[in-house]
């Protein structure tokens, strides 16, 4: 099958503190994967996946969606091209103050007429969209209260609603259950996994814990310092490779 | 950083410390000599000047650069605390008063032989008094592992502290004389104002509802045209800060060169109009417009514009990014990013702001009247301007300042209910 994302010689240069975040970051994604990536705080998993969609602009390689090169889009192009990469977030980055459904009907920006956007009105079709994704993560009885009156596990179901108005063929989650407990993490990632095997979408998810990487992944990318030091199966990460990944102190920890 | 990066820096900072140091000393001769002088022409010959000769300000500034030294030698001055720095040993003890001796008289030798000096601190990266003597003054922040952490003590026992209280108390006593404070005039002469005062607590409100003739113009009449000129300024000047402001935001227009300019231009409009009081554009726009109402409307407007702009700009800036990356990365536009993820974050401050600028204008529109506008403000000055021609003028305009006050208390308690229910 064709790869539906590549990344070639990917490199991120913060000026500020001149941080060398990823140092020549080279992979290809298959459509259908459950791709995670993995690694200490630090390593660079959010710039990586900010530079895909470039909310982060990388200082230099290359990076192609279905083809077409993200890197060289500019305006209404890059702007169609992330429409379809959905994005979560660990601190969920929803609108607090503004209701559920606004939120994830922002979703659909990328789609809508701009003019009629401009007055905050969204077609019907899209309304009842956003009723019945907000209904498939299952709290659909909260669609007009303030998004901040959420609890944290509600609040990431919206930023996943969100996501999905965008009917994303790429979803990127951004250590998408760190803020929450473990319970609900499962939740959380259970969606993820639901969108990946029934809708067919492409996921690529950042995650601490090296337990709900193998429980969920089909395939582990492991950073360090903003280099590749892994890239395989789950089943392939021993005691050696972990203590690689992770450093020498480190002790496995199990999220149930 | 390099060894030869930090040793500059902590090079660089001993010369600011020191010229630091020297001009508080400056600073406090020259208070001394303004305090002789007046202390001169009141008391001793009125029409004479305390001159210094030419030959006193080489003295002077020689003075001064000997405690700058001995202050660096002998204490932990303003300058030494303000950068950072310590005087210690070889070994990073504090110095003893010998040492401290030495170092001040080895400073001498370095300063009077500074070509000599300099090619040796270039040799050894270390200035000749420092060498002399077996002690350094370092940056406490690089050497942070060697230096001993002293208890603190009090701040009234620290060199700085006393320079400070020195430097403050000069300050003071010269701005008293500068501005001409004389608290025994004010107390002597209580008793003579005391009419004015007893006038202006008997308010006469025989115009409060009825015109008088000589203005064609009634308290009431008047209070109504001050709360709508404030309201009009507030609302035309709110009008244009709200889309000016994500302009003049850094967070907004950080993306581009171009948008760097914008935010520079807009950000420096606002601090420009900003600074400059609203009874000046008063003075601007009544030759532009001509004298009125209108001349005052657009005064106030226009400084409302920057006051609140600059106010809305920070709101913005200080709002959580996150949304903002959230729908940028949905392929949403710049503008409805902003429409989307900020605004909303950003309303309720902006309501609160421009309710308490609504407060601001209706004080500061009885003021313009002095140029321009009418309502309170003109009934007010032209009362005062009858003082000796109306026998009650003082009571009508205690009656104009009791209504005044009651309109901004209740303004205020209103626009305080109303940002309670918003935020
Ligand atoms: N905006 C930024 N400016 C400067 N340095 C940054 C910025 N964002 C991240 N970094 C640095 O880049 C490196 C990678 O960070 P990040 O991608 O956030 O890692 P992770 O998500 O794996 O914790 C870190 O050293 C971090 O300090
Ligand atoms: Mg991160």
């Amino acid at each position: 099958m064709a790869d539906q994302l590549v990344v070639e010689h990917l490199t991120k240069i913060y000026e500020r503190g001149d941080i060398l975040a990823l140092d020549d970051i080279s992979f290809s994604v298959v459509k259908g994967e459950f791709l995670v990536v993995i690694g200490l705080s630090g390593s660079g998993k959010s710039t990586l996946l900010r530079c895909i969609n470039r909310l982060i602009e990388p200082t230099q390689g290359k990076v192609y969606f279905d083809g077409v090169d993200v890197t060289a889009a500019s305006g209404g192009e890059l702007r169609r091209l992330r429409r379809k990469m959905g994005m979560i977030y660990q601190q969920f980055n929803l609108v607090k103050r503004s209701s559920v459904l606004t939120n994830v009907l922002a979703g659909r920006l990328g789609y809508v007429n701009p003019w009629m956007s401009a007055v905050h009105r969204f077609p019907r079709e899209d309304i009842e969209m956003g009723l019945k994704n907000l209904e498939r993560v299952g709290i659909s009885d909260q669609a007009y209260t303030r998004a901040d009156n959420l609890s944290g596990g509600q609040q990431q179901r919206v930023g996943i609603a969100r996501a999905l108005m965008q009917e994303p063929e790429l979803l990127m989650a951004d250590e998408p259950v760190s803020a929450l407990d473990p319970a609900t993490s499962h939740s959380v990632m259970k969606y993820l996994e639901q969108m990946n095997q029934e809708d067919g979408v492409t996921v690529i998810t950042s995650l601490h814990f090296l337990s709900l990487a193998r429980r969920y992944g089909t395939r582990i990318l492991a950073l360090k310092d903003g280099k590749i030091v892994f890239e395989g199966l789950p089943s392939e990460i021993d005691e050696a490779r972990f203590k690689e990944i992770y450093g020498e102190e480190a002790e496995h920890v199990e999220v149930r | 950083m390099s060894k030869s990066v930090e040793e500059m820096q902590a090079l660089r900072f001993r010369v600011f410390a020191f010229f630091l140091d020297w001009a508080s000393w400056g600073y406090i001769a020259y208070g001394i000599m303004y305090l002789l002088n007046s202390y001169w022409y009141t008391n001793i010959h009125y029409y004479g000047r305390l001159s210094v000769p030419t030959w006193g300000w080489p003295i002077v500034i020689l003075g001064t650069l000997e405690l700058a030294a001995i202050s660096h030698a002998f204490g932990h001055s303003i300058g030494l605390s303000m950068f950072g720095l310590r005087l210690v040993t070889d070994s990073f003890t504090p110095p003893s008063l010998g040492k401290r001796w030495q170092r001040y008289l080895a400073w001498h030798v370095a300063v009077l032989s500074f070509p000599v000096a300099i090619w040796f601190s270039t040799q050894k990266s270390r200035l000749l008094h420092d060498r002399l003597t077996g002690t350094r003054m370092v940056l406490v922040k690089q050497y942070k592992d060697e230096i001993p952490i002293l208890p603190p003590r009090a701040w009234y026992k620290t060199n700085r502290g006393e320079m400070s209280v020195v430097l403050i108390g000069v300050t003071l006593w010269v701005g008293a004389l500068v501005t001409q404070i004389d608290l025994h005039t004010m107390i002597s002469r209580v008793s003579t104002s005391s009419y004015l005062w007893k006038e202006l607590l008997s308010p006469h409100f025989t115009h409060f509802i009825t015109p008088d003739p000589a203005l064609q113009q009634s308290i009431v009449s008047g209070m109504i045209e001050t709360i709508f000129m404030a309201l009009l300024a507030t609302a035309v000047g709110a009008a244009f800060a709200l889309p000016l402001s994500f302009l003049g935001a850094r967070n907004i227009m950080g993306f581009s060169p171009l948008g760097w300019v914008v935010f520079t231009v807009v950000r420096g409009v606002f601090n420009v109009v900003r600074s400059i009081q609203p009874l000046l554009w008063g003075t601007v726009f009544a030759v532009w417009v001509g004298f009125g109402m209108f001349a005052g409307v657009m005064a106030l407007g226009f400084h409302t514009v920057a006051a609140l702009g600059k106010l809305y700009s920070e709101q913005v800036e200080g709002i959580d990014p996150g949304p903002l990356e959230a729908i940028a990365a949905t392929g949403a536009r710049r503008w409805q990013v902003v429409l989307y993820g900020v605004v909303p974050q950003v309303i309720p401050s902006f309501l609160a702001f421009t309710l308490y600028r609504w407060d601001i204008n209706v004080r500061m529109a009885t003021v313009i009247a002095l140029v321009g506008g009418g309502g309170l403000g003109r009934i007010m000055f032209y009362y005062q301007s009858r003082v000796g021609l109306l026998p009650d003028a003082w009571n009508q305009v205690g009656a104009v300042i009791m209504t005044i006050i009651v309109v901004v208390w209740v303004l205020d308690y209103i626009s305080g209910r109303v940002r309670e229910k918003i935020i």
